[in-house]
């Protein structure tokens, strides 16, 4: 049965690769959000890539992650994996909520019900802020660096942990989508009604894919919080949900692997031009731009292409 | 609640919810033509705000900016969909959406690029820097021009969709664009005009509600967002639905202000919220 | 004559003004081939989509195997043995044509709640799918994307993902529509190979069709039904004949009742 990639191991070991050679390129500290952040793209990825949703609120679970995780570390004493494993039901539990409603409705109207359920959430953390610190965001939380009697205290650990965090994911979604439920995903994305009329429940699964891009974030968030030591309300911005976003167009949906690929490009072109140019992000925006009339398939399919073009050249020597 | 206090609740309520309207009506005008959802319309609202704040700062006159601000950025969005979106709309509706996504990105940091990230206030035009006495309460005179603007534009866009001949061609390319296409009418310039009467629109809202607010970079955001819950809740693609929608959204801020103020900006998604799972295709949608 | 499986009773369907169906009713017996035939307009599409579940009738009630199904999703329906073709090919195009059916296979068999083994693992539900394949005649382009094959194979392929959901309730919705003539006789052949049990509703506009497969055939025109009964007697109907106005209508029947 077909794979959306064509080689995943050879994804698999590329990622393995990047991953181990990240942290001698940038500093640990960057390495760490570019792995957390390409966590949080799967997210978008998945639900894009496999099932075809486009969604502009994977930050509110990811957010969602972040406050659940960041509280019950400071208020209930939690232990750090105890606490991801909580911020990872929280974002499945909300987005199983809210999908459930929002995928009846299809094309432009799911996205849109995306953005304002991101928009919602915002307002709900101000709202509500004797819980959640509101704009000042969640704060003292114990610098806690222990993970099953590890230490990840020092960057180069804190790095460590985030990748392996992180691999797991990859891994995980390319399972899911070698799966047959991955297979239905497919369909449905191909052809909707005729997915139906095979007897599928659509709804419900795409119920089943949206929940579990929730909870993919809302682990994104827990690990954001164990890395920054309090939750900035700009994690539940509409802000973050764009940024996932790019990073997952940029890098590419149609593997996972893309989400690295994007999360790499996007945070070190940030670090590198935020300070001679602050608005960097309008070259990212005319990048998209780009990416949507010339490259859909993200960086990631360009690096398929050149490969392909080798495997050419190489046929005719 | 005493009812004078309800009353006076209510009366807010429809102002905002007039003004609300018009901040979506060029976002529901634009998806009931063109089937697609602008996603750069914050950013045009947004332009606008910002073009009326240094045209308001150096020449003294609001009237001017009420001119510029649409009218540019309806040139903004005319070459906008001549040069990019055009060559969308073969592609599937994502790529609409992000191509606006992106613009409004770029929109967004230009003008933080020009006028810093901070918030600045725009004056309110003196001839209407007055106040009005409703009872014991007080009701600022340049809101009231505005929700009457937002009323007269209601009534102006009546009359163009339903009695004229654009509007009828407006109506039927609602219905299907490849029909109109097939009656020989230029569907490009339908599609460039109406793009550009839903960016100037959302202008219009961006420079009429500036001096109410004040100006600041992120408010595009804030902007989409109430436009989405306006036109979800009161069905996409009618001006009655954006009407409907906008009164009974500030209806609920208005409300809920009073009752519970920093809660008010949630109720509104969370009226949303309901209404969808009530009627999913909003009070007067169709699709 | 066995007891009727599908029921619509006095269906009323309206798109604001418009009444697409009135007052409609039908019933469709396991193991007989009903047809369905109408001018354009007469409303066989809202029919269709009716029965499968992606419209909901104003009035009237329809029933599957004695149970009130008015309000049942379309998902439900085909697991209830309800099952329709597309009159334009719907399949999944970048699909191979085995992929088509095993998707069709593996919901059939309750497979694709799995979310941990890798779908080629599954070798029975594979082989169900190839035995499928091989009774069409589709065996040999199994492998072949569905864009690349032609349209009449399509057209088969249709019929063989209908016959993987096993149904008894078959919506055959003209199933040689499109299909150019010298292909037509394999999808022919391929209907009178279904399996003789099952129920059959065929919508067809080609009256060689009806009155080869067709024990009893509706007609329908402006959302009532005109007539029922056999072929022969239906085509020789001046009622009918009436309806399908024009040249191409009358000789068309007029070929069709001497027995041409």
């Amino acid at each position: 049965m077909r794979a959306t990639e064509r080689l995943p191991n050879l994804a698999t070991a590329i990622v393995l690769a990047a991953l181990v050679v990240l942290p001698f390129i940038v500093p640990a500290t960057l390495a760490s959000q570019i792995a957390i952040f390409a966590t949080g793209a799967l997210s978008v990825a998945i639900l894009l890539g496999a099932v075809g949703l486009l969604s502009f609120g994977q930050g509110l679970y990811l957010g969602i992650g972040a406050y659940v995780c960041g509280i019950l570390v400071r208020d209930a004493g939690m232990g750090l994996l105890s606490a991801l494993l909580m911020a990872t039901l929280s974002g499945a539990v909300l987005a199983g909520l809210l999908g459930s409603v929002i995928v009846r409705r299809h094309g432009v109207y799911f996205v849109m019900l995306t953005l304002a359920f991101a928009q919602m959430g915002y307002f709900a953390v101000l709202a509500f802020k004797g819980v959640t610190g509101g704009e000042n965001g969640l704060s003292g939380l114990p610098r806690q660096f222990d993970i099953l009697g590890l230490s990840i205290a020092d960057p180069l650990s804190m790095y460590g942990f985030m990748a392996g965090a992180f691999f797991v994911v990859f891994l995980l979604v390319q399972r899911i989508i070698a799966s047959p439920f991955g297979t239905v995903l497919a369909a449905i994305r191909e052809n909707e009604p005729r997915s139906e009329a095979l007897g599928y429940p659509v709804a419900r699964y795409k119920t089943v894919a949206v929940a579990l891009a929730g909870a993919i974030a809302g682990f994104a968030g827990g690990l954001h919080v164990i890395f920054l030591g309090f939750v900035p309300p700009s994690d539940v911005e509409l802000e973050m949900s764009q940024r996932l976003l790019v990073i997952a167009l940029i890098g590419g949906i149609g593997s996972p692997a893309g989400a690295l690929v994007g999360s790499a490009f996007y945070m070190i072109v940030s670090e590198a031009l935020s300070e001679i140019w602050p608005r960097w992000l309008a070259l990212i925006a005319l990048l998209l731009i780009g990416l949507v009339l010339f490259l859909p398939g993200g960086l990631w399919s360009a690096g398929r292409r050149i490969s392909a073009l080798f495997e050419r050249k190489t046929a005719h020597d | 609640m005493s009812t004078q206090l309800l009353l006076f609740q209510v009366l807010n309520g429809v102002g905002i919810g007039m003004i609300y309207f018009l901040l979506s009506v060029g976002l529901t005008l634009i998806f009931g033509l063109m089937r697609f959802v602008n996603f750069a319309h914050g950013a045009f609202y947004l332009a606008a705000a910002y073009i009326a704040y240094p045209v308001v700062l150096w020449t003294g006159s609001f009237w001017w900016a009420l001119l510029l601000g649409p009218a540019l950025v309806a040139i903004l969005a005319l070459a906008i969909e001549r040069l990019l979106l055009r060559h969308t709309y073969s592609l599937p509706h994502e790529a609409q959406i992000l191509i606006t996504f992106a613009v409004a990105l770029f929109i967004q940091e230009m003008v933080i690029l020009l006028f810093t990230p901070l918030g600045h206030n725009v004056p309110v035009p003196s001839a209407l820097s007055g106040v009005l006495f409703l009872g014991p309460y007080v009701y600022p005179a340049y809101r009231l021009a505005v929700v009457g603007a937002a009323a007269l534009v209601a009534i102006m866009l009546w009359i163009a969709i339903e009695r004229t001949k654009m509007g009828s061609i407006l109506r039927a390319g609602s219905e299907s664009a490849e029909m109109v296409g097939l009656l020989g009418i230029n569907v490009d310039r339908v599609f460039m005009a109406t793009f550009a009467l839903g960016a100037a629109l959302a202008g219009l809202a961006g420079v009429l509600i500036a001096p109410l607010r004040g100006v600041e970079p992120f408010m595009s955001a804030e902007a989409l967002g109430i436009a989405f819950v306006v036109v979800v809740v009161g069905g996409l693609g009618t001006l009655s639905g954006a009407l409907v929608g906008g009164i009974l959204i500030g209806l609920v801020q208005s409300i809920m202000s009073t009752l519970w103020p920093e809660g008010a900006q949630l109720m509104i998604y969370a009226a949303m919220a309901l209404v969808i799972l009530v009627r999913p295709t909003g009070l007067l949608g169709r699709i | 004559m066995t007891d009727p499986i599908l029921i619509a009773d006095a269906i009323d369907v309206r798109f604001g003004d418009f009444q697409a169906l009135s007052g409609f009713s039908l019933s469709v017996r396991s193991g007989t081939i009903h047809a369905l035939i109408g001018p354009n307009g007469a409303g066989k599409t809202t029919l269709v989509g009716l029965l499968s579940g992606t419209i909901r009738p104003d009035a009237g009630q329809i029933s599957l195997h004695g149970r009130d199904i008015t309000r049942d999703a379309l998902a439900f329906r085909v697991k209830q043995g309800l099952v329709r073709t597309f009159q334009v090919s719907s399949l999944f195009a970048k699909l191979t044509v085995l992929e088509n059916i095993f998707l069709a296979v593996s919901e059939n068999a309750g497979a694709s709640h799995d979310l941990w083994r890798p779908a080629g693992r599954r070798r029975n539900l594979i082989e169900r799918a190839e035995g499928i394949l091989e009774r069409l005649h589709l065996i040999d382009t199994r492998h072949r994307r569905v864009s690349e094959i032609p349209y009449g194979e399509q057209r088969l392929l249709e019929i063989a993902i209908a016959l993987a959901l096993e149904p008894k309730v078959l919506l055959l919705d003209e199933p040689a529509a499109g299909i150019p003539t010298d292909e037509v006789g394999v999808l022919l052949d391929a209907v009178a190979s279904l399996p003789p049990d099952i129920a059959i509703l065929m919508i067809e506009h080609d009256m060689h069709v009806v009155r080869r497969f067709a024990t009893e055939v509706y007609v329908l025109v402006h959302g009532q039904v005109l007539t029922v009964g056999p072929p022969a007697e239906v085509m020789a109907s001046p009622e009918v004949r009436a309806v399908y106005l024009g040249s191409s209508g009358q000789s068309r029947f007029a070929g069709e009742a001497h027995g041409a």
